[in-house]
């Protein structure tokens, strides 16, 4: 038992040794041929060399460290030059692996062939993009939903749309991000699944709309404002801020008076970004709401009204209550970067 | 005699047995620790991963350092901290009644200005004389306050926090500039997170700039050299094992990321325990599973915070007798999670683990010292049997170790130098002889210390990152 012992604890050390070595001669192979890439992509961006030379780079290279090289380029490669390596890169042997790999059992090829779409993809792989953005693997599905930023297709934005309410906050903002760049067709979308006021999905999309700021949903979200669900109030109470309409600021004014806390402090931060002189007085009543987080957005709120709403805060500085005092003096008090952060 | 060379060999059997069995348990870990740390790897590497990251979908953070007494390296701490890559964090640092400048060194260098405070105070603690903001650095919030230990400034700093997620750094503790944003991929995969914990590495004889471990090296000298291995196998099979049974125990207080409102609803940290992270982890278990609250505790490798360990017996000695300490305590407040169905795989898997393995280790480790030498010496045990408890507690011990090396070799390989990889594999192998029997002894003196109530924190000496190469 000793000897077995012996030899499996020298063999882990030969193998922990071999495994340095093996790596070393490696990235000794292969860095060179990543520098040969870079520079032939880089002369055919110039124009002073044909495609093929990339190509042929390409294949040379370890599929993932090919994969990596073209997300590393497709930032600094002008669109319609872009999109003709990703016509050229179908008919490579490599690519049609990756692209095969979409369907692949194992969640390690499936992000492959997603982040190869993701940059690389032709039309005609919207099925295939479709069926990775709705993974069951995060990170294979957030690979996927890059592609938006190359590919306009409804097919692909539905997908993505439809996905979007189920995702965890962090997830949800990336999508939105994606899904900004197609526009027109979100907009419909989303517009009639707004309508749908027992739709479960309302406070993610709601808060999605108001991430977008487009001028045709803000009658849709105004509808919005007095739902029975608390969560779906507060992104109403939100959104709006990004509207700045009467009607935004007639909503609003009753999001300020809501029960639920949340809505009032939000209700409070968009009357700051839509700063109609009408509504001053209703945020210098906030600054005494029980709530301190709604004082602190009011008074954060009136420093966005300029002088009118400073005066305020100078006013409260100097008043009885002392909760109303303290937060008017940290804000006073703010230089214009904090307040920016704190605003936010 | 026959007797008693009968109760000598069945109870040198029963802590074999033990040894067996705790070994490969650890055995297990590492095993699943195994396909826990590729697929880790694999997302870190990624590079959609890596931009979804860098966006402004990030949860903001609340950074909380409570430093007492650090006007040494305060500055350069905060300095550090305030230069971190992620988009949405502030930095709450505490002032915990320190008797040095501390205070002073802060209002110096950052330009501190007092403000009034307006938030609650929704976990007691201790009474605040004065809280500033920075005019120099806007994330930056200073809270002067009456000395009530380390929980005791985390919780004002958790009253004083805005963001939903607080994560506690010592002020003495050089976080990687990415280890933010790797430590919230978690929350980027969707997972219900509670807390989650990154790796804590051992920085002696790190090359440090600005705060910043630019050069990684293993110590030359054993003791820091053997808790580098400590620390490998901790983390990179400790805990990785752990992610994949559902019952992580320990989130490093050095740096580890919490849930705000679930860390508030269970009363922030408890003033008097003795290893506070510990503590509130498993409150924090108690606290999700009684209200049903669907989460997870998972530990990441790839976020890294460096710290100094103890460079001598007398120092390490004291910080290992403390951690013990804190396990008894905890298990002995909380031992009705143990074995306990309600709490699922944190009261029937995780608590006896630390329980009768982690605790228990140390008595069981010097009875089997007494028993195999002592009945070896009167001929009621034979040569062979004591060689395979040699090999039971040690080999084992022995080949876990280098195992952990390996883990780190296949995935994240900070220590680049051939040197520095030799020097990791000879530590793995020398750790079994000497170092471990001293861990058993200061372990030991745990128990000894929790039977006469004795509660003292241990003073940590540490040499500073400015001396180092």
């Amino acid at each position: 038992m000793a000897v077995v012992q012996g030899v499996l604890l020298g063999s882990l050390v030969v193998l922990v040794i071999l495994n340095r070595w093996f790596r070393l001669r490696r990235a000794a192979r292969v860095h060179p041929r990543r520098l040969a890439v870079d520079a032939s992509l880089r002369r055919w961006i110039a124009g002073t060399t044909p495609l093929t030379g990339v190509l042929v780079g390409l294949a040379r290279l370890p599929v993932t460290l090919a994969i990596d090289t073209l997300v590393s380029w497709s930032a600094r490669v002008p669109g319609e030059r872009w999109r003709r390596l990703a016509v050229a890169l179908e008919q490579q042997w490599w690519a049609r692996l990756v692209r095969t790999n979409s369907g692949s059992a194992r969640w390690w090829k499936r992000l492959e062939s997603a982040r190869f779409l993701s940059v690389a993809a032709v039309p005609s792989d919207a099925a295939r993009l479709v069926r990775l953005i709705n993974d069951t693997h995060p990170a294979v599905h957030i690979a996927a939903v890059a592609a938006l930023e190359r590919i306009e297709n409804t097919s692909l934005t539905l997908a993505a749309l439809e996905r979007l309410p189920r995702l965890p906050p962090t997830v949800q903002a990336y999508y939105a991000a994606m899904l900004q760049r197609s526009r027109p067709a979100v907009v419909q979308h989303l517009g009639k699944r707004l309508r749908r006021v027992d739709d479960p999905a309302l406070p993610r999309l709601t808060e999605f709309a108001g991430r977008l700021a487009e001028p045709a949903l803000r009658e849709c979200i105004t509808a919005l404002a007095e739902h029975s669900d608390r969560e779906v109030r507060i992104q109403v109470a939100r959104a709006m801020g990004s509207f700045p309409h009467r009607e935004s600021v007639t909503a609003l004014r009753a999001a300020a008076a809501d029960a639920s806390w949340e809505v009032r402090a939000q209700a409070a931060r968009s009357l700051g970004m839509i700063t109609d002189a009408s509504t001053l007085p209703l945020l210098r009543a906030a600054l005494r709401d029980e709530m301190w987080w709604v004082r602190l957005r009011a008074a954060l709120a009136l420093m966005r009204f300029g002088a009118a709403g400073r005066n305020a805060l100078l006013e409260a500085e100097v008043g009885a209550d002392p909760a109303t005092r303290n937060v008017a003096k940290l804000v006073l008090g703010l230089p214009a970067q904090a307040l920016a952060e704190f605003a936010a | 005699m026959s007797t008693v060379a009968s109760i000598v060999a069945t109870t040198d059997l029963a802590i074999l047995v033990y040894f067996l069995a705790l070994n490969s348990f650890y055995a297990v870990l590492l095993v699943l620790s195994i396909p826990e740390i590729w697929e880790q790897t694999r997302v870190a590497e990624d590079d959609d991963f890596q931009r979804l990251m860098q966006s402004d979908a990030l949860p903001p953070i609340t950074i909380l350092v409570p430093a007492y007494n650090e006007s040494a390296t305060i500055e350069a701490s905060v300095t550090a901290i305030l230069t971190l890559e992620y988009r949405n964090y502030e930095v709450v640092v505490v002032n915990d009644g320190s008797r040095d400048d501390t205070m002073e060194k802060l209002r110096h260098a950052f330009d501190l200005y007092e403000i009034p405070r307006i938030y609650p105070e929704t976990i007691p603690t201790t009474s605040l004389r004065a809280l500033y903001r920075s005019r120099s650095r806007s994330r930056l919030t200073v809270l002067d306050k009456e000395n009530g230990g380390k929980a005791d400034s985390l919780n004002a700093a958790i009253n004083a926090s805005r963001f939903p997620l607080v994560i506690a750094v010592d002020a003495d503790t050089l976080i990687e500039p990415d280890a933010l944003l790797r430590l919230t991929r978690p929350f980027l995969l969707g997972r219900e997170i509670a807390a989650v914990g990154g790796t804590v590495r051992v920085a002696n004889n790190c090359t440090v700039q600005d705060g910043r471990v630019t050069d990684a090296r293993v110590p030359g000298r054993l003791l820091p050299g053997v808790q580098v291995v400590e620390y490998l196998r901790a983390f990179l099979f400790g805990r990785l094992g752990w992610n994949r049974l559902g019952g992580n125990l320990i989130i490093s207080g050095a740096f580890g990321l919490f849930r705000k409102q679930y860390v508030a609803a269970i009363g922030g940290y408890h003033t008097s325990s003795i290893v506070e992270d510990l503590d509130l982890v498993v409150r924090l278990h108690r606290y999700l599973r009684h209200n049903k609250i669907r989460y997870e505790m998972p530990f990441i490798p790839d976020p890294v915070a460096w710290t100094e360990v103890p460079e001598s017996m007398k120092v390490l000695s004291r910080q290992r007798e403390r951690w013990h300490r804190g396990l008894i305590a905890a298990m002995w407040t909380y031992k009705s999670m143990l074995l306990n169905p309600r709490y699922g795989r944190v009261g029937m898997l995780a608590m006896p683990f630390y329980a009768f393995g982690e605790m228990l280790a140390p008595l069981i480790e010097v009875l089997g010292y007494v028993i195999t030498i002592g009945g070896f010496a009167f001929g009621m045990v034979n040569l062979s049997f004591a060689l395979l408890f040699v090999l039971v507690a040690w080999g084992y011990g022995m080949l876990l170790s280098l195992w952990a090396v390996v883990l780190e070799e296949v995935s994240f390989r900070r220590y680049r130098r051939f040197g520095d990889l030799v020097r990791l594999l000879l530590f793995a192998s020398l750790e079994n002889f000497g170092y471990r029997q001293c861990t058993v002894w200061w372990r030991l003196k745990a128990f000894a210390s929790v039977w006469k109530r004795t509660h003292v924190w241990g003073e940590m000496t540490r040499k500073g990152f400015a001396a180092t190469p």
